[in-house]
């Protein structure tokens, strides 16, 4: 029973480790590619540049939800207390 | 489900278990050492196609890194084209059927990001001398010291994490994507797998260089794209 | 969560190895060929360079000969300019000479011609005169002609320095001139007179000369004393012809 709830204890923290995690770079991720749409219709001769960092910059953000991944695939796969 | 995060070694030379994602990186290996031998054969000054983008990606990799460092890049083209170029194959190894990235799995990041962080402190010490880079820890002040040595240590965990969780969670969204239709809807996934690949490749390069960079300035104020890995 | 330190291990050797591998057969050579390139590039770069630098000093100098003969034609023309001007007025100033020298010899000519012609008319004035005063005076009674030069004569005798007029009429007797012959009455006037100017008896011998018009003339060793119309004639005609 203990193991048990363990396990539903980790499916659930995973879960809502992913989702909240989603949360921030989404929202970060939305205001950035915004701020780069303004750019880019602002300055279209720096399109190039801009998208370039863009990639980057999501990258980076989405680096933040991949962290949450990483911890959820650790509470699932990798659980010390299973 | 598949642990993505255990490898189990597929057999073993004496007693050395040899896992996939060795046997993948010999793989990579081999193609790239057998691309660079052709490729060097029939080096000539009037260039053909092969040539020309090799010459285009050399170029590049020099003004990327003059541009992040401004200094002369021959010391550290061959560090940092070689990480990005194996990165870059190796995420994009997952379209071989059967094949799985070595960068899936975090031995193969924990090593590019350990001779990453080897290689920082190599030039640091070789450039400014070994007293001078030590007392760069202490800037802007003496308070600083732990935080700049778990900053060390972090960053290159930071990168270890975001190479691996990338490479892996798309490798894990197929599978499981895979498990669940199979035909066709993994297609834009893997597209974005690739994207993920040669950006996560291009982030690896460039922060290396950054850490080395800045490694090798010293006090100097520290760029943009360290900020940015900072603050993530 | 596990890792693996064996396939850790593994991967760094195979990434230490495979970067050094690259570095030396990749990125070396290409870089190397990039620059070899890019030199040569340079190098036609800077062939061609020197090479529009070479035509553009050889247009230059071409264009510093066309100008160098340029000026040497200016200066040429300049010389041949000058060298008419000097000519030319060279010319002016001996033609200008020439016409002065010649309108002063005309000049001078001229005023010699002027003169002679004065002194023609001079000569003819005073020969005129003279005929004229001889013409009258023959008109004179005879006594006229003597008598009253009687009393000038003596005076002028009577004026002489003291020397002179010892040494009239000492060697042997003084000659008088006289337009015709003298009587005797007239004779011994005259003696009279000069004895009486002199203060000594003086002996007197006659001369006849019909030139002096009328008058007398004493002629002495060391002087004569002139007394008549022809010496008057002739001292007014000499002073004609000074003054004229």
């Amino acid at each position: 029973m203990t193991a048990d709830l363990v396990q539903v204890v980790s499916i659930l923290s995973a879960a809502l480790a992913v989702g909240f995690g989603a949360l921030g770079p989404a929202l970060a991720e939305g205001r950035a590619v915004a701020a780069a749409m303004e750019a880019i219709a602002r300055q279209p001769e720096a399109a190039g540049t801009l998208s370039r960092t863009l990639f980057v910059g999501l990258a980076m953000i989405e680096t933040t939800a991949i962290y949450a991944l990483v911890v959820a695939l650790l509470v699932l796969f990798a659980n010390p207390f299973v | 489900m598949e642990n993505p995060l255990i490898t189990e070694p597929l057999f073993s030379i004496g007693p050395v278990p040899i896992t996939a994602p060795v046997l993948g990186t010999w793989a990579i290996m081999a193609v790239l050492m057998a691309g660079a031998l052709w490729l060097r054969r029939r080096l000539t000054s009037q260039p053909d196609r092969v040539q020309t983008v090799a010459e285009l990606l050399v170029t590049t990799l020099d003004g990327q890194i003059r541009d992040t460092m401004r200094r002369d890049p021959a010391p550290y083209r061959s560090l940092i084209g070689a990480i990005f170029v194996f990165v870059l194959v190796a995420n994009w190894s997952s379209l071989i059927p059967g094949m799985e990235p070595p960068t899936a799995h975090i031995e193969t990041d924990a090593a590019l990001a350990l001779i990453v962080f080897v290689a920082t402190v190599y030039f640091g010490v070789k450039t400014q001398g070994l007293r001078r880079y030590l007392a760069s820890f202490a800037e802007p002040s003496w308070v600083m010291i732990p935080l700049n040595i778990v900053e060390q240590i972090t960053r290159t965990f930071s990168l270890i994490v975001r190479l691996f969780g990338n490479v892996m969670s798309g490798v894990f969204v197929i599978g499981i994507v895979l498990s669940l239709a199979g035909l066709f809807l993994p297609i834009p996934l893997m597209a974005l797998d690739l994207l993920t690949g040669a950006v996560q490749a291009y982030i690896f390069a460039v922060l290396a260089t950054v850490f080395i960079g800045s490694a090798v300035e010293g006090g100097h104020a520290p760029s943009a794209a360290e900020k940015q890995e900072s603050s993530s | 969560m596990t890792i693996d330190w064996w396939t850790l291990g593994l991967q760094t050797i195979n990434a230490v190895v495979l970067i050094w591998f690259l570095g030396r057969f990749f990125f070396k050579p290409v870089s190397a060929i990039i620059t070899e390139r890019r030199e040569a590039a340079q190098a036609e770069l800077d062939r061609a360079a020197q090479a529009v630098a070479t035509a553009e000093a050889e247009r230059q100098a071409v264009q510093s000969d066309r100008e160098a003969f340029a000026a040497v034609r200016t200066s040429l023309l300049e010389d041949a300019r000058a060298e008419a001007k000097v000519e030319r007025e060279r010319l002016m100033k001996l033609a200008e000479e020439e016409a002065q020298s010649l309108r002063s010899d005309a000049e001078v000519r001229l005023k010699r011609q002027r003169a002679d012609a004065q002194a023609a008319l001079l000569e003819d004035a005073s020969d005129l005169a003279v005929g004229i005063a001889q013409r009258l005076v023959s008109r004179l009674p005879e006594a006229a002609l003597v008598g009253p030069f009687v009393e000038g004569l003596a005076g002028a005798v009577g004026a002489l320095p003291a020397g002179v007029q010892e040494a009239i009429g000492r060697d042997g007797p003084a000659l008088v001139r006289a337009p015709r012959t003298l009587s005797d009455t007239e004779r011994q006037r005259i003696q009279e007179a000069l004895s009486a100017a002199l203060g000594r008896p003086l002996n007197l011998r006659v001369e006849v000369a019909p030139d002096l018009i009328a008058g007398l003339e004493l002629e002495a060793a060391t002087a004569s004393v002139r007394n008549h119309f022809a010496a008057d004639l002739s001292r007014i005609k000499a002073e004609l012809i000074t003054h004229g």
